[in-house]
């Protein structure tokens, strides 16, 4: 068998991609179908319940809570305004009498008998889906949510920070290879989606801040960097909801690594589009990895359109792959021997090999599990 | 599902079962050989829960396929259904499942007092093998709203509420569900699931609870209170419960487990749930205190069984793929690095561990990279012990009773019952346990995290069989038992461990096999030795602990025991319980460089192959 | 301590014996055979570090040999001051006589004014002369006549003495008295010297006390043992909870001038601030009205901290009777009738320590006590889930408040307990050692131990 399954991240030029713009909860669907929509455009939107503050009454007012309902001053169903009476006691000979005022706004849900509680319900917060994806609706879900699609160049990433945004590509390093500091940032790059060669310092990221970024995609990002920017050390790799003020995507890894060359050079030609991106991850159950999405014309189709997917997920001789462990971390070549046998390893255990042949013409061996493909 | 009609057990002579974990459905098929079970075939294939096949049994064929082509024997026919009962040559007399497949089975719990119903609530719902993602209270520390703000937040599988013994408190328990049934928890599957609720608290409460979810949305059962009384725990009949619902709702949600539960021949159990009664099974079928571990990528389950008492946590973010970093902000690095001999660049292996988070699957290549990933392997298992440790206790809120000879020992409720002193048997498992190129090493990291103390056996889950074996123990306990025996566990020692702190280079204990003719000697403190003794062999060992030491008849009181040995051998560890290295760098390193010497865990460190 | 005191008793009784002895001997003989020479070398003076009223006085043994003398005779004399000065009898008037005096200086001599009113302090007042025949001299008593020294006591401290002393013969005769001594006056000291190591002892602890409050302050972690009775309260409280039961709280019996009734209320503030956040009812019945309104303060102010406000009801802690078995008869039957989950007895109990206890049992409660009363603590401890002894007890209010300063003192105070019982350890084992060898310095070791560290 000279052929095994890998995972790989996709870099691709060209190829037709479907985002599933789906409400958390039901609701009403905006767009319909055949709509070309605007990354910003609003394609679903709902209302969730709203927030419940619960109160004691019974306790307030130092009465049972059997007698409640008789004490209350607004009914099951009716609106309250913070701070309005809710409920009054009978005091003593009509006099002596304790008001409850109302904590917060919102419907008076249900007052109960057994424990004097009642619940107040605030308003409904809207949810709203945006296109993210600038594109065309080919498809209207009812009550969730459309699916866009569009011709894109995609970039997947390794690892991400941050939630949506989009922006124009600006590329801020001369090579893939050069790493992305404060001095390649100014502030015409507002707004934009900057892309660095290597890895990108803390200073960067908060010179990024500072301009008003709105995304940042290099090569490698260091572990004490990211830390010092989120201001806690990362345990599991489950994000898109931090508030940085920008997106962060690695495509490589952590520490001194730059970008794939091809990747580089797909944001280099693509240099003035505007993208859309996404920095959530998560690796546990339903891998997601942060992504970078470039509209493409939809008129200039070349012949890289084509790339068939079949062959993807399958090592060969020739497959151009990276190598993502230790001691070759980052190192890109191309497998240039699949023994059948597994070998033993430095470590000790046995494992399933390939060599590699690294871009410096060097050949090494390294386990199967420590490499990815370079998806087309 | 045909549980109902009563199996015979004496005409089964082949099983076969799987385990639909998240990403690998494993089946093996157990054998009537010679009179007695064994494991002979094993399968594997992708699980298939997920999008194109979106159907498990898919995944369950597959890899029933794959022992059908390695043993020769026919398993399904053309119609794709698995043949039974068995003949001389094709299809098996029953046919068993486990699932933790889609993120395994989901709870929220609640009750009136956190360390009281609460923790019964808890208990109940790991020990039935599920994830308690979290735990609402009276006295949880959160002012109600931001207890509402939680509930809503989370989308649980089933609910679990407890609270208020018989008779007692009806107040409380209405109030907290009066919390959750506004604050309407979105269920994982769709809308059209009715959320289920287990209600197992005070039986004088039941109208009221009636009352509070009669709205709709919701499946409200009820069963037999857990802490009928504060001084009883009653756990069976909730498990039971949730079980039913697991099956009944959570099961019939997922893709293709309808199919599944129709051809299994016992109800299908959560993964962790049937490792838990195998031990269970085992530690009562030997008489003996049992602890076992299964460390993932993600989370590490630990398990226990002490004086009957079966405990079980989910420790959700050690593990030691996706959670790697996570156990590194835990444990800090120092502490990881006092494991490791050699000299590592800190901030280099803090990169590391992040990129081993966002690409889980890798493996480690050179020795360096392997001792590192077991030091953090060493934090991860003894994190999770202390967990474990803190919550299985004795339980809280009973009346003592007291002689005035208490007066200066009065020991209070909720004290663990852990006690590594009585401990019989480790049981390890997990990938970076079973996998490690060297038992010895499995052997280290265990002791290392687990600090046994006395005299202890040491075993490994081979291939992860103990899910199948138990829910084949619910059936059929005796060929369960047998094949845990023979298959299931590859035995790798035994640990003599001496409690008590001495003076380096000072004599701990003494010890001698069979009477000294098979070696005898004295061992320093500080020291630890390996003796060879076979996987087959047993010997009688007497261990006489120096003053102030123990090996488990008291301080300085000696122990003469039947011991059985392993791949590894007996270990004879004087480096004294509570283990403590020194806090000097150096000094700590020719502490764990001694160690490494001494059992031989790395031998090749130059690297051989590549 | 109590060794020394018991000594010194006996000490002071026997020479008290003697010299009454001794006086009335003295009286019935008379003086016919030569007398014996007269000691020499008197000298007086005032003792020092002590509280006044005493002097030492020492002289030289008299020439005739000591099997030839009965003992020597103590004579003492108060100088009685000139008449124009014992006109003065008020403060004022001396006040005022010393005011004239420096005034005629500062007219008269024209000296600066401070040193006007020292002149005037200093000018010693002139006294009567005493009289030549000592007869009529106060007998202080007789004393050995290998005695070469003693402390006359019980003088008045304001009082201005001379003293002379003769030694007596075999027969009752007398010797000339000495020459008188110097003009004493047996004033108080202000300082103790004697008392210096227990001043030592004391700036030891209040160092250790402050050191340890500077430390806990600055966040060094202080280490209390787990005391199970408090660690308790969330359990008994929880259980009352879950069994939807009230929690009896007993103060003791004694009133608020008991420093076991502070400790109790102080207990009750932690049990009650649980009580708030787990919402359990808690009852307070007192024997004293007093206890009752310091109860409720610290009641209610538990409920404020707890974020509970609404829940507090001062209707719950009330006072029943001060009769010890009236309460005690009203509180078993509540116990019978509410049957509380849990009870709680804090504070000073006497006989119906055990009455509670065993009612509370039967009732199925989780019980905690905490009493200093030894001969209650086997009952409680008998009877209840958990107790407070004498000293957890106290050390209660620091180990629940985690407070800083009162954890420093709690150290500190351990410092103080370490000193006592190393001195315990020390004197135990000189005084077994002076048994067995009867060494004499080691009596006089284990002397200094009992009579001047520990101030006699």
């Amino acid at each position: 068998m000279a052929k095994a399954y890998t995972p790989g991240l996709k870099v691709s030029s060209r190829t037709t991609h479907l985002a599933h713009r789906i409400l958390p909860i039901s609701g009403e669907v905006k767009a319909s179908l055949g709509d070309v929509v605007d990354a910003e455009t609003v394609v679903a939107e709902t209302f969730m319940d709203g927030d419940i503050t619960p109160l004691n009454v019974a306790n307030l007012i130092a009465a049972q809570p059997g007698d409640l309902p008789e004490l209350m001053l607004k009914k099951e169903g009716e609106r309250v305004e913070k701070d309005e009476p809710i409920a009054r006691s009978k005091g003593m000979f009509g006099m002596f009498k304790t008001e409850c005022k109302a904590p917060a706004s919102g419907v008076l849900e249900a007052i109960s008998k057994a424990t004097g509680q009642i619940m107040i319900r605030g308003e409904s917060i809207p949810v709203q889906v945006k296109a993210y994806l600038p594109g065309r609706v080919v498809e209207v879900l009812p009550e969730e949510g459309v699916v866009i699609e569009n011709e894109v160049a995609l970039i997947q990433g390794i690892f991400g920070v941050g939630g949506e945004t989009s922006g124009t590509l600006v590329m801020a390093c001369a090579s893939h290879d050069e790493g992305l500091d404060a001095d390649a940032i100014d502030g015409s790059m507002a707004g934009q989606i900057v892309v660095g060669g290597a890895r990108m310092t803390a200073a960067a990221i908060r010179k990024a801040q500072e301009v008003g970024v709105a995304a940042i995609v290099s090569g490698g990002i260091d572990d004490s960097d990211l830390k010092a920017i989120l201001g806690y050390d990362l345990g599991v790799a489950i994000t898109g909801s931090e508030k940085i003020g920008l997106t962060l995507i690695v495509t490589e890894g952590f520490g001194e690594i730059s970008m794939a060359r091809r990747t580089y050079e797909l944001l280099t030609s693509n240099a003035g589009r505007t993208a859309s991106v996404n920095g959530a991850t998560q690796i546990r159950a339903g891998v997601m990895r942060p992504e970078i999405l470039i509209p493409l014309a939809s008129d200039a189709k070349d012949g890289d359109s084509a790339q068939s997917s079949t062959d993807s997920g399958v090592l060969a001789i020739g497959t151009p792959i990276r190598v993502i462990r230790d001691p070759y971390f980052g190192s890109i070549g191309t497998v240039a021997a699949l023994p059948e046998a597994p070998q033993v390893l430095g470590s000790g255990s046995k494992s399933r090999v390939l060599d590699v042949s690294l871009e410096s013409g060097e050949v090494v061996t390294v386990p199967r599990a420590n490499v990815e493909l370079i998806e087309a | 599902m045909n549980d109902t009609q009563k199996i015979d057990t004496d005409a089964i002579n082949v099983i076969l079962a799987t385990d639909c974990g998240s990403t690998t459905t494993k089946a093996i098929m157990i054998e009537k050989v010679d009179g007695v079970y064994r494991q002979t075939w094993r399968g594997e294939a992708p699980t298939t829960v997920e999008e194109p096949f979106a159907n498990v049994t898919v995944g369950v064929l597959n890899a029933l396929t794959e022992i059908q082509e390695v043993s020769g024997r026919r398993l399904i026919d053309d119609a794709g259904e698995i043949i039974r009962p068995a003949t001389a040559t094709e299809g098996c007399d029953i046919y068993i499942s486990t699932s933790s497949a889609g993120g395994g089975l989901q709870m929220m719990v609640a009750g009136v007092v956190r360390e009281m119903t609460a923790a019964s609530a808890k208990r109940a719902a790991l020990g039935a093998g599920a994830i308690v993602m979290d735990t609402i209270a009276a006295n949880d520390k959160r002012r109600p709203h931001e207890q509402i703000q939680r509930i809503r937040e989370l989308r649980p599988d089933m609910v679990l509420i407890s609270g208020g013994t018989d008779g007692g408190d009806t107040k409380k328990v209405t109030e907290i569900s009066e919390m959750i049934a506004p604050a309407k928890p979105r269920p994982r599957f769709g809308k059209s699931y009715e959320l289920p609720i287990i209600f197992a608290g005070n039986d004088k409460a039941r109208p009221e609870i009636e009352r509070v979810f009669s709205d709709g949305g919701f499946d409200l059962k009820i069963t037999d209170n857990l802490r009928p009384t504060l001084e009883q725990e009653n756990l069976g009949p909730a498990r039971d419960m949730i079980h039913d619902v697991f099956l009944e709702h959570v099961m019939a949600h997922a893709p293709g487990y309808d199919t599944l539960m129709s051809i299994t021949d016992a109800p299908i159990m959560p993964t962790p749930g049937a490792v838990g009664d195998i031990l269970q099974t085992i530690a009562k079928g030997r008489g003996i205190n049992a602890v076992g571990v299964d460390i993932g990528g993600a989370t590490t389950d630990v398990f226990s069984v002490f004086d009957g008492t079966f405990n079980r946590t989910v420790s959700a973010n050690l593990g030691m793929s996706y959670s790697i970093s996570n156990v590194c902000a835990e444990a800090t690095m120092p502490t990881i690095l006092r494991w490791v001999h050699l000299d590592m660049d800190e901030h280099e292996l803090r990169n590391r561990v992040k990129n081993k988070m966002i690409r889980p699957t890798t493996i480690p290549q050179t020795m360096e990279a392997l001792v590192f990933e077991q030091a953090v392997a060493r934090e991860a298992l003894r994190l999770a012990y202390i967990q474990h440790k803190a919550f299985a206790t004795t339980l809280k809120g009973v009346q003592q009773q007291r002689t005035v000879g208490d007066t200066f020992t009065q020991q209070s409720g909720g004290e663990t019952i852990v006690n590594n002193m009585k401990l019989d048997l480790l049981v390890a498992s997990g990938g970076v346990l079973s996998h490690a190129p060297r038992m010895h090493q499995t052997a280290m990291l265990m002791i290392d995290a687990f600090e046994p103390e006395g005299i202890t056996e040491l075993a490994k889950d081979s291939i992860f069989m103990m899910p199948h074996l138990g829910v084949l123990a619910s059936v059929h306990p005796k060929a369960a038992m047998e094949v845990f025996e023979r298959d299931c566990l590859v035995y790798l020692g035994t640990c003599v461990a001496a409690k008590g702190i001495g003076k380096e280079g000072k004599n701990c204990f003494s010890w001698s096999l069979d009477g000294g003719t098979r070696g005898s000697g004295d061992i320093a403190f500080g020291r630890i030795e390996m003796i060879e003794l076979g996987p087959d062999e047993t010997a009688e060992i007497e261990v006489r602990p120096a003053r102030g030491f123990d090996v488990g008849a008291g301080p300085g009181k000696p122990v003469t025991k039947m011991i059985r040995g392993g791949t590894v051998g007996l270990i004879l560890d004087a480096r004294g319980r509570a283990l403590a290295l020194p806090e000097e760098r150096a000094e700590c390193r020719e502490a764990v460089t001694r160690t490494i010497d001494a059992i031989g865990l790395y031998p090749d460190l130059e690297g051989s192959a590549v | 301590m109590r060794m020394s005191t018991i000594q010194t008793t006996l000490l002071a009784t026997a020479v008290c014996a003697s010299a009454g002895v001794q006086v009335v001997l003295g009286s019935s003989t008379t003086s016919w055979l030569a007398p014996p020479e007269a000691p020499t070398n008197l000298v007086a003076n005032d003792l020092p570090w002590d509280g006044g009223g005493t002097v030492q006085i020492d002289w030289t043994a008299s020439a005739t040999p000591e099997d030839q003398l009965k003992g020597y005779e103590i004579l003492a004399h108060e100088l009685s001051v000139t008449p124009q000065e014992q006109a003065v009898e008020t403060d004022e008037q001396a006040d005022r006589a010393a005011a004239q005096q420096t005034e005629s200086l500062l007219e008269g001599e024209g000296i600066a004014p401070e040193d006007a009113r020292r002149q005037a302090e200093l000018s010693t007042p002139t006294f009567a002369t005493p009289p030549e025949d000592v007869s009529e001299w106060d007998s202080l008593g007789i004393i050995p006549a290998v005695q070469t020294t003693y402390q006359a006591t019980g003088l008045n401290k304001d009082g201005v003495y001379i003293f002379k002393i003769r030694a007596i013969g075999l027969e009752g005769e007398f010797s000339a008295p000495t020459a008188a001594s110097g003009e004493i006056r047996p004033v108080a000291a202000f300082f103790n010297g004697r008392k210096l190591p227990l001043l030592i002892t004391l700036a030891l602890i209040a160092a250790a006390v402050f050191i340890f409050i500077v430390l806990a302050r600055r966040g060094m972690p202080m280490r209390i043992r787990k005391i199970a009775g408090l660690e308790a309260v969330d359990e008994a409280v929880g259980r009352a909870t879950e069994m939807g039961r009230s929690i009896l709280y007993i103060n003791g019996i004694q009133d608020m001038d008991d420093l076991q009734t502070v400790a109790g209320v102080t207990v009750l503030g932690h049990v009650a601030k649980t009580a708030a956040e787990y919402d359990a009812k808690i009852e307070v019945p007192t024997a004293r009205s007093l206890v009752m309104t310091a109860a409720r303060e610290s009641v209610q102010s538990s409920y404020f901290s707890a974020g509970r406000p609404d829940a507090y009801n001062p209707d719950l802690i009330y006072y029943v009777t001060d009769e010890q078995f009236g309460f005690v008869a009203y509180v078993s039957g509540m116990m019978t009738r509410e049957k509380p989950a849990a009870c709680f007895y804090m504070g000073s109990f006497f006989a119906e320590s055990l009455i509670l206890a065993e009612t509370g049992n039967s009732v199925g409660a989780i019980q905690i006590a905490g009493t200093a009363n030894p001969s209650q603590l086997p009952f409680f401890v008998a009877a209840c889930d958990y107790t407070l002894i004498g000293e957890e007890f106290f050390a209660a209010s620091a180990y629940l408040s985690g407070q800083p300063d009162q954890l420093g003192s709690l150290k500190g105070q351990d410092v103080g307990k370490i000193l006592v019982g190393i001195v315990i350890i020390i004197g135990v084992t000189l005084a077994t050692l002076q048994a067995i060898t009867g060494s004499d310095s080691l009596e006089a070791a284990v002397n200094y131990l009992v009579n001047v560290l520990l101030g006699s």
